[in-house]
């Protein structure tokens, strides 16, 4: 079957991953620096980071473009996904030379002594990265079964969804936990997870890893792009837009919405959770502030602004609005905020269809204004139609 | 009393007894019995809040009653308790339902919308890995001959008349070939030849599906009436033909009277 | 606001005993200048006057404030230098001292015993206070300190004391005094039973530690009578925290059903989410910062005027935020009618856009509303303090509560609502001017958000980012009483508020949250639409 819609996808596929995969890297590695083709470790990491929130803002979009459910708890999966792996790195930093302890610094200022059982398991990467990704299914799971089954959509579900971002985050911004007379410690509470040393043995800040990570998180990206478009050819993807469009019309066709909803939903969190875990080595740190209700919200405007329901939208979407972002966080931080509100605001009142519907939804404009600057006589017989 | 007796030869598909359903105090449907038998073709009517549409959420499994029973005859003799079921899977058993507003799948084409309804498997495997067979392709260009849309296979749904849309979805229940069709109101907002169409072919189908249609244009049921249920207040006030049913003094009361003083 | 405070306090205490003052500074000034032998005398004399500013004095005079002058030879005075100026103490007018090196000035130091005396005299002084509380205070406090000086003037004073209040805490005092104080076992006992009838808090942990050291010594009887009297201790101090939790969630349940109200009506309405809902909860918090701030400025803070800045501030922030909504109903809002996903959206960019003006023009931190006098305090029922700033809120919310069914049930324009809410265009055909309408009711609601915001000064912070904290839980709220459904807002929020607090002790404040939301998801479990789902026929809502 084929997978691509057009030829200009195809090719735009296979040129973007020669670019990524093997372009950029190469002139990383071996362009020495000062060389105009070089490009610096920074540029790297800093795209690696960008690649990793194109990958959660097609999770979302997968979730809300295709299937109609606005999720505003996907960074909360995406930061689930980080904190697993960002365990896995944070006990492996090795021994701390200012507090001479082999356990994380956070757990050593709370007076433990040795690894508490929940965590052991974490200093074994191959473990690590499984629960990256499983952690997050499992929640989604659990509570995507709850929340389907009581048919609970639209907002609603917009708004249970912001809850649990929010209930986690509190919980995560805590040290330790207290239940039924027990301490538990968490996962470092405000500062995180961080200073990060080594991942697999290799440096976690060399030039050579960052290359890697980076090659990791677009071979994602491009396996996540695959998948949606493949689904979309399906008849499972079929059912998931008239999921969007008419719920009940699919469930009286004999379709269990609440199945489908809850693979979708669960697969989108274990792709956010993958993400997450190869952003945590790139940018170097985790905390709890990555769980705010707002963090997911941002990943909505990404695609919205990209353009839902399309399969290059979001990766447009999160590039751009991420690259702004930087670009004003230097030049103008006062009013960042004003500014991505700006985007977010303009975005639904005048361009429904994002970025990648701008182009279409511009050319009737585009004609009216061509034609009105044309010569005189040819006006007249086109502005009929 | 003078009701026309249901032929006894004829086996039952459906049978609702006992039904009460309230909201809040409100008794939607009060002891309502109702019996179709195989084949069948009832017209359902009656005033705006007699129940028409509740009686459709309860037989589709969107509500369930307070008390009584729903109960659905398949082939095989076996019983089937409507009130125990989940609503996806009252249309696997065979009864399916057409909205009273058009409800298709608006972004995806008139084959699409075929594609998803066709009887079969609706597991989520089977989604991600089923492929057109050359026999689907068929039913679905026969259906597409039978509700008028075979030229219109790629069109997006949502580009549709009002009309083609409720053929459409018309169409979406031949696909699904079920046993029982429940049908609401399908001649809303069509053209009189839309409507003498879709009343053909309604006819048309009687015999090899069994119909309930709720309608409340009394033209139409005129056309397509055999045996008519009067609905009021959630009971059953009369059932019979169009003609008996149309005689009867506190049918014209309720219903047709109120309609005939409007005219 | 201490400030503010004290000095109010001080001039209250100027005006009530300017008569009794002058015979207490007579007093002193002999007690300063008096030998050894007369001190005695005039101690009793200084006791029984009991004037506050005896503390005051005593205060100076052992910092070395207080001096003696040989005006003529038979004639000396004592003098209290007050910040650079010397006034005399009999009089307490001021008094020229031309050279501070004049040897006819004599800095006075009181003995080591009259030291002891003056304490005695000082620290009981407040059981001679004017105002009961006072004395309450005062009597607990000497009590506790289990002096055995004491002892002797709480008994005393139990023996005039009229107030039947103030006699049951002077009760409490002596019995713990005897706590440390006992002079046989049986004393003990006597005393450990009274407390525990008198369920005195501040006993229990002298009464724990007299069970642990009888235990010890293995006094099984009076490990029984401590056990029982901690016992009863414990019943009253679950009752109080009861009814604390209570009034603090009932407290914070109103600011969330004000909130809750607004985003109901507004949702209910015109299908909107408002998720900058929060933001106007602030302007509503930053009205009243604002209003304080201009009262202070024009009539300073000291004057009576000050006083009515929070009273001014409730209709303005209502009319504030109001007029913020209604502009932005008609430059945005009115887009988004019936697009509840976009709606959330467009609404959060203004969140973020209103979050950070608020940023810029008050800054990241929070800032300080003050809260009016006749708000400040507590009221006492049955030994449990209920603050007046919580009380009012609950009042509040109720008054709001109250105008908000009045506008929709008994105005044109809560009809014109009514009949919107339920259909548009009906409504419209039937003439009823809808544009206008939903302006003034999203217009009406941010104005709700606002007074919440502005009851929330009195109990909470005001800062860019005080909605966040509201507005998930009053999304909850909406989300379960059945949404546009007033009353199952009001009983949703009240019983989130009140939940909420009572887990609390318990759990934390953080687990405490994750229970109610992890409980209102299995609610919707069992009433998917709420307390009070609206009805629909349409199937694709």
């Amino acid at each position: 079957m084929k997978i691509f819609d057009t030829r200009i996808e195809f090719f735009g596929f296979i040129a973007a991953a020669c670019v990524l995969l093997l372009v950029l890297p190469s002139m990383n590695a071996f362009f020495p620096e000062g060389s105009a083709l070089h490009v610096s470790s920074f540029q790297i990491s800093l795209w690696g980071k960008y690649v990793t929130y194109a990958v959660l803002a097609m999770s979302l979009n997968a979730l809300w473009g295709y299937t109609g459910l606005l999720c505003l708890c996907q960074s909360l999966f995406f930061a689930l996904g980080a904190y697993a792996f960002g365990m896995y790195l944070v006990l492996h930093i090795g021994v701390d030379e200012v507090y001479n302890t082999p356990l994380p610094v956070f757990m050593d200022f709370q007076g433990y002594t040795e690894l508490p059982w929940y965590w052991a398991p974490f200093e074994w990467g191959p473990f690590a990265v499984l629960a990256a990704v499983a952690i997050p299914g499992l929640v989604a799971f659990a509570f995507g079964a709850l929340v389907f089954r009581s048919r609970i959509k639209g907002v609603y579900f917009s708004i249970i969804t912001q809850a649990l971002t929010y209930a986690l985050m509190l919980l995560f911004f805590k040290n330790n936990l207290e239940l039924f007379g027990q301490s538990y410690i968490l996962f470092g509470g405000n500062n995180g997870l961080n200073d990060f040393k080594e991942i697999f043995g290799a440096d976690v800040n060399s030039a050579a890893t960052q290359r890697w990570l980076f090659v990791a998180s677009v071979v994602l990206m491009l396996l996540v792009y695959l998948l949606i478009a493949w689904v979309l050819k399906t008849k499972f993807g079929k059912v998931q837009q008239a999921i969007r469009d008419s719920e009940n019309r699919i469930r009286f066709s004999g379709y269990s919405t609440t199945a489908y909803k809850l693979l979708i939903f669960t697969v989108c969190a274990m792709i956010a959770g993958a993400a997450g875990a190869l952003y945590v080595p790139q940018v170097g740190g985790i905390n709890a502030n990555e769980m705010t209700p707002a963090k997911s919200l941002d990943v909505v405007v990404w695609v919205a602004f990209g353009g839902r329901g399309t399969k290059f939208g979001p990766i447009l979407g999160a590039v751009v609005v991420s690259m702004l972002k930087s670009y004003f966080l230097r030049a103008a931080p006062d009013s960042w905020l004003i500014i991505l509100g700006a985007i977010f605001i303009f975005t639904v009142l005048f361009m429904p269809n994002g970025l990648v519907g701008l182009p279409k939804q511009l050319k009737p404009l585009w004609k009216r204004i061509r034609n009105s600057s044309a010569p005189g006589g040819e006006s007249p017989a086109t502005s009929g139609s | 009393m003078a009701r026309i007796p249901a032929e006894k030869h004829t086996p039952l598909v459906l049978s609702v007894e006992g039904v009460d359903k309230s909201f809040d105090g409100f008794k939607a449907i009060d002891d309502l019995n109702f019996y179709l038998s195989d084949g069948e073709l009832r017209t359902v009517i009656g005033p705006n809040g007699a129940g028409k549409s509740t009686f459709m959420d309860l037989v589709t499994a969107r509500t369930k009653p307070d008390n009584g029973k729903i109960l659905f005859h398949r082939d095989d003799g076996e019983d089937i308790d409507l009130t125990r079921v989940r609503e996806h899977h009252v249309s696997q058993l065979g009864i399916g339902r057409k909205f009273q507003n058009p409800t298709v799948y608006k972004s995806h084409t008139v084959y699409d919308n075929l594609k998803l309804s066709l009887s079969g498997k609706r597991g989520l495997l089977h989604a991600l890995f089923y492929r057109e067979s050359p026999s689907d392709r068929d039913k679905i260009f026969s259906v597409m001959e039978t509700i008028r849309l075979a030229k219109h296979a790629d069109v997006i749904a949502g580009a549709l008349s009002h009309g083609q849309k409720q053929w459409l979805e018309i169409g979406m229940l031949l696909a699904q070939d079920p046993k029982i069709m429940l049908v609401d109101e399908p001649a809303a907002g069509m053209s009189d030849e839309e409507t003498e169409r879709t009343g053909e072919l309604l006819l048309s189908l009687e015999g090899k599906h069994s119909l309930i249609v709720i309608e409340h244009d009394m033209e139409f049921v005129r056309q397509i009436a055999r045996r008519v249920t009067v609905l009021h207040q959630g009971h059953v006030l009369k059932e019979g033909s169009f003609d008996f049913v149309k005689s009867d003094p506190r049918v014209i009361e309720v219903y047709l009277g109120r309609q005939a003083r409007k005219h | 606001m201490k400030k503010i405070l004290l000095s109010f306090g001080m001039l209250a205490v100027a005006a009530f005993s300017s008569a009794q003052q002058d015979a207490t500074r007579e007093v002193l000034e002999r007690l300063a200048l008096a030998a050894r032998a007369e001190q005695a005398g005039l101690l009793e004399e200084l006791a029984a006057l009991g004037d506050p500013y005896i503390k005051d004095f005593v205060g100076a005079w052992r910092t070395g404030e207080v001096f003696s002058y040989e005006v003529s030879e038979d004639e000396t005075i004592a003098l209290r230098r007050v910040s650079e100026r010397y006034i005399r103490v009999a009089t307490g007018e001021s008094f020229e001292v031309a050279d501070e090196e004049d040897e006819r000035l004599k800095k006075i130091r009181p003995s080591r015993k009259l030291r002891r005396a003056l304490k005695t005299i000082t620290d009981t002084i407040d059981l001679s206070s004017p105002d009961a509380k006072t004395r309450i205070e005062a009597a607990l406090k000497l009590g506790l300190s289990q002096n055995t000086d004491y002892l002797e003037v709480l008994r005393k004073k139990l023996e005039i004391e009229e107030d039947a209040k103030v006699r049951l805490k002077l009760e409490e005092a002596i019995n713990i005094s005897l706590l440390a104080n006992a002079p046989d076992d049986a004393a003990l006992s006597a005393a450990i039973e009274r407390l525990g009838e008198l369920k005195s808090l501040p006993a229990r942990d002298g009464i724990a530690g007299i069970q642990d050291r009888a235990a010890e010594a293995g006094d099984e009887a009076l490990v029984e009578t401590c056990a029982s009297a901690i016992e009863k201790i414990d019943a009253a101090r679950r009752t109080i925290e009861r009814w604390g939790n209570l009034v603090r969630g009932l407290s914070t349940g109103s600011v969330l059903l004000i909130v809750a109200f607004g985003l109901a009506i507004t949702f209910g309405l015109m299908g909107i989410i408002n998720m900058a809902h929060g933001e106007f909860i602030a302007i509503g918090g930053y009205t009243c910062f604002v209003v304080q701030n201009l009262f202070a400025d024009a009539f300073g803070v000291q004057s009576a005027a000050y006083q009515w800045f929070f009273w001014t501030s409730l209709p303005v922030a209502f009319l504030v935020a109001g007029a913020v909504g209604f502009g932005l109903e008609k430059g945005m809002f009115r887009f988004l009618y019936k697009r509840p996903l976009e709606s959330l959206l467009a609404t959060w960019g203004l969140s973020m856009i209103m979050q950070q003006l608020f940023r810029l023009k008050f800054g990241a931190a929070n800032v300080q509303v003050n809260t009016p006098d006749a708000l400040i305090g507590s009221l006492e029922v049955g030994g449990v303090a209920l603050s007046y700033t919580r009380i009012f809120v609950i009042a509040f919310a109720g008054v709001v509560v109250l105008m908000t069914w009045i506008l929709l049930s008994k105005t044109n324009l809560g009809l014109y609502i009514r009949s919107v809410m339920q259909n548009r265009n009906m409504a419209s055909s039937l003439g009823i001017p809808v544009s206008r309408v939903n302006s003034l009711t999203f217009a009406f609601g941010c104005g709700l958000a606002a007074l919440a915001g502005a009851a929330l000064s009195q109990i909470g912070n005001v800062g860019p980012t005080m909605g966040q904290a509201y507005i998930v839980d009053s999304f909850m709220v909406v989300v379960v009483g059945g949404v546009g459904n007033l009353l199952g807002a009001g009983l949703s929020a009240l019983g989130i508020g009140t939940v909420d607090q009572f887990l609390q002790p318990y759990w934390g404040p953080v687990m405490g949250k994750i229970i109610v939301y992890f409980a209102i998801i299995l609610f919707l479990q069992w009433k998917p639409g709420g307390l009070f789902p609206t009805k629909s026929r349409s199937m694709d809502d």
